[in-house]
């Protein structure tokens, strides 16, 4: 109960099961003080004048009990929607829609109607009780005839308030929801009557104490299971507002993101619409953002050596506007050693990202025995004699660094391109003393071999 | 060759299927005469009835589209199933995608794609990719030869006893893969290993064959529970 489905179950129900008769509703439009007697007279199919007629006289003619019915109907009876009663022939204009909302503000919380009606029902029960009592003291007619007439009000309204669809959304059980549901209504009202008829023919005076106490929890018992449908209905209300706070708190949160990601890289790529590298660089940095927000699972960036190479490679992307295509196999956590190959991963694919020409692709298998990591540029490649000065740092702190760390560096000049290839060794002992920067200026030239 | 290879070098007739319009017209304006556009789609639907009508040599065919049974591009693949050029060779499917993830991946080489590269790749590129894929060859992008030696166990050291195998990679195709991952062209792959061109393309089918039947495990499981970096 109250699940998901039950709510699309309902309405689909509703639409699609036979419906007779429209449900009882308080047609506040068409109506001239709450729109009980036009609700009434939509839902039984007669005239609303003769259902007016008909309360007046029962309220003039049986002591006020029309009046009571009145009451009792409209605490108990929702508010029609907008459009439910559109088909229904309309009288004159409402002269007192304002005494409606009057009264209606009145009663607690104003929009509830599932808590309204509760407390209509509660109303209605505490009513009856006290006509009950007041039945030991004072013995008329009245005081049968009016717990009579609140019964059966009840019971009448509790049965017209449960269609088909209802019985199945609050039993939510489609297999027997309608036998059920015709059976728990049904022992209600069968209590309901035995109360009444207790009370109707029990003998005067204090030896029928037992049996006003029997017919009072009857009533007491019926009225409960006339109520239980509201109660649910308050119940299931409040499940669905609660998933309509988590879905709108999802919402907000992808709103925000969006708007701090995607909107504000939007704003950007219009003002600078005239800088295609500019632009290009933009939507490749929020695409990459977006698809690891759409993609990623929340993973951390730094904790695996393949999170980190592709950071990496992002990182450079960023800064340079060259991508570079990271194909990782395999993972491995990332300590000292792993660390250091990123890091000459890094420096590798900076110098091609900045010396080399596109496209630049990265390679690094984790496999059994080592790591092997690839990079590949389609630059003209360069004379390992005639490195330039600025070059020197870059090849030290690839070649040295990993050598430090028990692996090996080679760079390979292509028919087209060059690829600084790295191996590294794993499981072995960490050296602590490995983790030194590097002294770029004096470190020697490593001999790289050509292809 | 599992496939017929086409003789013709006429002009390759295409389809495209994306249900970004913008996209479709950057692709066109990539593409030079000698790969003509007969026909574009937006949706499963669309494509398959246009697929059906132009009988193209070449699909060139996004993953994520709207329509079908929710499957994007294999179920343009299922739908067209048995359709033939005029020449009677089978229609060619190229993957194209911004997604990197690997169900997406798996889904569509299954389902029958002759590869599968990302929408990042440069024109020439797909100009050669297109080419090979009419020719009946494999098109395998870098993260597609990943992909197969992460799911086929070889970057782990797995290797076939046997060509035939269908759950592991030969040694010889594990160096192919390794090669293609590294961003080596076809014709780099072939120097590098001291093998023909064609040696290469054969290699690189024989992996897409056993992508589409391979039953292994890992395959399914490891594109269900990972995304490709």
């Amino acid at each position: 109960m109250g699940q998901d489905g039950s709510v699309p179950a309902y309405e689909n129900a509703s639409k699609e099961s036979p419906q007779p008769r429209p449900r009882l509703r308080r047609s506040v439009e068409d109506g001239w003080i709450a729109g009980v007697c036009a609700g009434l007279a939509h839902h039984l199919g007669f005239d609303v004048r003769v259902v007016r007629a008909t309360f007046v006289l029962g309220t003039i003619l049986l002591n006020g009990l029309g009046l009571l019915a009145y009451l009792v109907i409209w605490a108990l009876t929702p508010q029609a929607l907008d459009g439910e009663h559109a088909d229904a022939p309309r009288p004159a204009p409402t002269s007192l829609p304002r005494l409606d909302r009057a009264i209606r503000a009145l009663r607690t919380s104003g929009r509830d109607e599932a808590f309204g009606n509760v407390l209509g029902g509660l109303a209605l029960v505490v009513l009856g009780a006290a006509l009950l009592l007041e039945r030991h003291g004072v013995n008329l007619r009245l005081g049968l005839v009016l717990p009579l007439g609140v019964i059966v009000v009840g019971a009448v309204i509790g049965w017209s308030q449960l269609d088909r669809a209802e019985r199945s959304s609050w039993l939510n059980e489609s297999s027997f929801s309608g036998r059920r549901g015709v059976l728990r209504v049904g022992v209600g009202l069968v209590l309901t009557i035995i109360g009444v008829l207790l009370l109707a023919t029990q003998e005067r005076g204090w030896a029928g104490m037992g049996d006003a106490a029997l017919s009072a929890l009857a009533v007491l018992t019926g009225a409960v299971v006339i109520l239980t449908p509201w109660g649910l209905r308050l119940w299931e209300k409040v499940k669905r507002e609660q998933a309509q706070a988590i879905r709108a708190t999802e919402r907000a949160d992808i709103a925000a993101h969006l708007h701090d990601s995607v909107l504000q890289t939007l704003a950007l790529i219009q003002r600078k619409a005239d800088d295609p590298a500019q632009v290009q660089r933009l939507a490749r940095a929020q695409e990459r953002e977006l698809r690891a927000w759409l993609y990623g699972g929340g993973q951390s960036a730094e904790t695996t050596l393949a999170a980190a190479a592709k950071a990496a490679a992002d990182d450079l992307e960023d800064r340079y506007g060259v991508p570079v295509e990271v194909v990782v196999t395999g993972d491995h956590p990332l300590d000292p050693d792993t660390q250091a190959l990123v890091r000459a991963l890094t420096e590798a694919m900076s110098n091609a990202v900045r010396h080399a020409r596109p496209p630049v692709s990265a390679y690094v298998e984790c496999g059994a025995s080592g790591i092997e990591a690839f990079v590949r540029d389609h630059g003209d490649g360069f004379d390992l004699d005639a490195v330039p000065a600025d070059r020197l740092g870059v090849r030290g702190s690839i070649v040295e660094r990993i050598e430090r760390h028990g692996g090996t560096a080679r760079i390979r000049r292509l028919s087209d391109g060059t690829e600084v290839a790295l191996t590294l060794p794993v499981h072995r002992p960490v050296n602590q003393s490995l983790n030194q920067p590097v002294n770029q200026q004096t470190l020697p030239l490593k001999e790289a071999h050509d292809a | 060759m599992p496939e017929p290879r086409a003789t013709t070098h006429g002009p390759i007739r295409l389809v495209l299927v994306d249900d970004h319009r913008m996209f479709r017209a950057g692709v066109r304006t990539e593409l030079d005469d000698s790969l003509p556009v007969v026909g574009e789609a937006g949706d499963v639907d669309t494509a398959v009835e246009v697929i059906r009508r132009e009988r193209p040599d070449v699909v060139l065919l996004d993953v994520h589209l709207p329509g079908g049974n929710g499957r994007g591009g294999t179920d343009v693949i299922l739908g067209c199933a048995g359709t033939t050029t005029e020449s009677g060779a089978p229609v060619r499917f190229l993957a194209l995608s911004v997604s990197d993830a690997a169900e997406d991946v798996i889904s569509v080489i299954r389902a029958g794609a002759r590869g599968y590269v990302t929408k990042t790749i440069v024109g020439e590129d797909l100009v050669t990719a297109i080419h090979r894929v009419a020719d009946g060859d494999a098109v395998f992008s870098p993260r597609l030869a990943g992909f197969v030696l992460d799911a086929f166990g070889a970057a782990a050291g797995e290797i076939a006893e046997v060509d035939s195998e269908l759950d592991r990679l030969s040694a010889r195709e594990r160096e192919v893969m390794r090669l293609i991952a590294r961003g080596y062209q076809y014709k780099e792959v072939a120097k590098e290993l001291f093998i023909s061109v064609k040696t290469v393309e054969t290699h690189v089918s024989s992996v897409l064959r056993k992508l589409q039947l391979s039953s292994r495990h890992e395959l399914t499981a490891w594109a269900m529970n990972r995304h490709l970096l």
